[in-house]
């Protein structure tokens, strides 16, 4: 008996007949299983073929997967990966952001359960999203790419079915956001005029990471007429200081996405990224008047009670705690937009480098390739 | 809350009705799958504080029947 066939016989991790296309998707859809798209039916061999590149034992978890705490098994994940339509050379990275999303900061179970629309967020760094051609350019969070569609796709998977975030039961969502179906990046790092992510929080540039955000949609901020990095930047606070956003009520880390155009004309002027970080702190914000009066005496004033509890109408709301917890990232096109994507407030982001199973930092996925 | 359930003391989670299928799975899920769900009507958020005293008026006899019944 062959391995797979041997772990095959593991109570839930086999389906019977799901090879055909039709018969696995009626399972599927009769089922309430799955994002509610076609899959691809995980075969046998296709999820042989997709642990190829999984150099650590198919059977034993890489984490618990909050709300069901289910077992995150490669196995179990590759199958996920099978039927979100990834190439098996996507594993790793795919394994290493489930694993990023379950560590404690991240507050998964938060995630999963909240009626706030946010779903995780995947920010790839380094030599790997390249590999991998991940898009970091135009419509980086639009379609086009196999890459980032499958892998986005395949997290959502792996989160309603081993995690059990079935809509209304593990996941309570009031509005939830088309992000739940699928959403993995790269930044931009050749027009990236600061430090990109990964290296600003201590990796080497040629480390690939994974950063998971808690995350609501990217709200876009237009601006085509400043000319100068404290026009663009006024524009940008502006946009993000909104009542109701779940970083006014936790805090967290609001993540501003600067388009290549934004982030150049800001640079050019000396702001370094600390810089901008200092800027949106400071005027990211809206006087307490903009807040509903049950809002200011029922929320503001008691959450907050050393900086509202008596404090006047012009008083100033910020977005974050401190100034380092907004994040910058670049990331798209030509095109004079940027986007402010605010996040669930009660999680932080969490950065992972990609390791291979020995512990050694992996230049490429040909690195877990075996058999 | 499920951690104070099983060292044995009376715990209760307040949970209104939309959240009670969450609520009975994670109790199912923590391994506390007796843990008591004192129930109120959906929402507690965006009410006024008269809807907050009725939505307390229905949660105060289940927890003291909750005290009767463990304190028997």
């Amino acid at each position: 008996m062959s391995e797979m066939a041997r772990l095959l016989k593991t109570p839930g991790v086999s389906m019977e007949g799901i090879a055909d296309w039709e018969a696995a998707n009626e399972l599927i859809m009769a089922s309430g299983w799955g994002d509610g798209l076609p899959i691809v039916p995980p075969a046998l061999e296709r999820v042989e073929s997709m642990l190829a590149y999984c150099d650590r034992p198919w059977d034993q978890p890489v984490a618990a997967i909050a709300p069901r705490n289910g077992a995150a098994t490669p196995l179990r994940i590759a199958a996920n990966a099978v039927m979100a339509g990834c190439l098996p050379e996507y594993f790793p990275v795919l394994l290493l952001a489930i694993e990023a999303m379950c560590e404690e900061p991240f507050n998964l179970y938060g995630i999963q359960t909240t009626t706030h629309p946010c779903a995780p967020l995947v920010i790839m760094n380094g030599p790997v999203a390249k590999e991998l051609d991940i898009n970091s350019g135009h419509n980086a969070f639009g379609p086009g790419r196999r890459s980032n569609a499958s892998l986005g796709r395949a997290v959502r998977l792996s989160l309603l079915n081993i995690g059990g975030a079935i809509p209304q039961v593990g996941d309570m969502a009031t509005l939830g956001h088309p992000g739940k179906y699928s959403y993995w990046v790269a930044e931009n790092e050749a027009a990236n005029p600061w430090e990109p992510l990964h290296v600003e929080r201590g990796f080497s540039a040629a480390t690939t990471t994974v950063t998971v955000v808690g995350a609501d949609a990217p709200h876009n901020i237009n601006d085509h007429e400043s000319i100068t990095a404290v026009g663009i930047l006024k524009m940008i606070a502006g946009a993000m200081a909104n009542t109701g956003s779940n970083n006014v009520y936790y805090h967290g880390e609001p993540l501003v996405v600067l388009g290549p155009e934004h982030a150049a004309a800001i640079a050019q002027e000396g702001y370094s990224k600390a810089d901008v970080k200092r800027y949106i702190y400071e005027n990211a914000r809206m006087p307490l008047d903009r807040f509903s009066d049950e809002n200011i005496t029922r929320r503001m004033r008691l959450k907050f009670p050393e900086r509202f509890a008596s404090a006047g109408p012009d008083a100033l709301v910020p977005l974050c705690a401190r100034a380092e917890d907004v994040m910058i990232i670049v990331m798209g096109g030509a095109g004079k937009h940027s986007a402010h994507i605010p996040t669930f407030g009660a999680t932080r982001s969490v950065t992972r480098a990609l390791k291979r199973y020995d512990g050694r930092l992996a230049t490429s996925v040909r690195e877990f390739r075996h058999g | 809350m499920t951690e104070l359930r099983k060292r044995g003391l009376i715990t209760a989670v307040v949970c209104s009705t939309a959240f009670e299928t969450l609520g009975r799975t994670q109790a199912r899920v923590l391994g506390v799958p007796d843990l008591p769900l004192i129930m109120i009507a959906h929402p507690l958020g965006g009410v006024s504080l008269d809807e907050v005293r009725a939505r307390a008026q229905v949660a105060i006899p289940q927890i003291v029947e909750l005290f009767r019944g463990q304190l028997k």
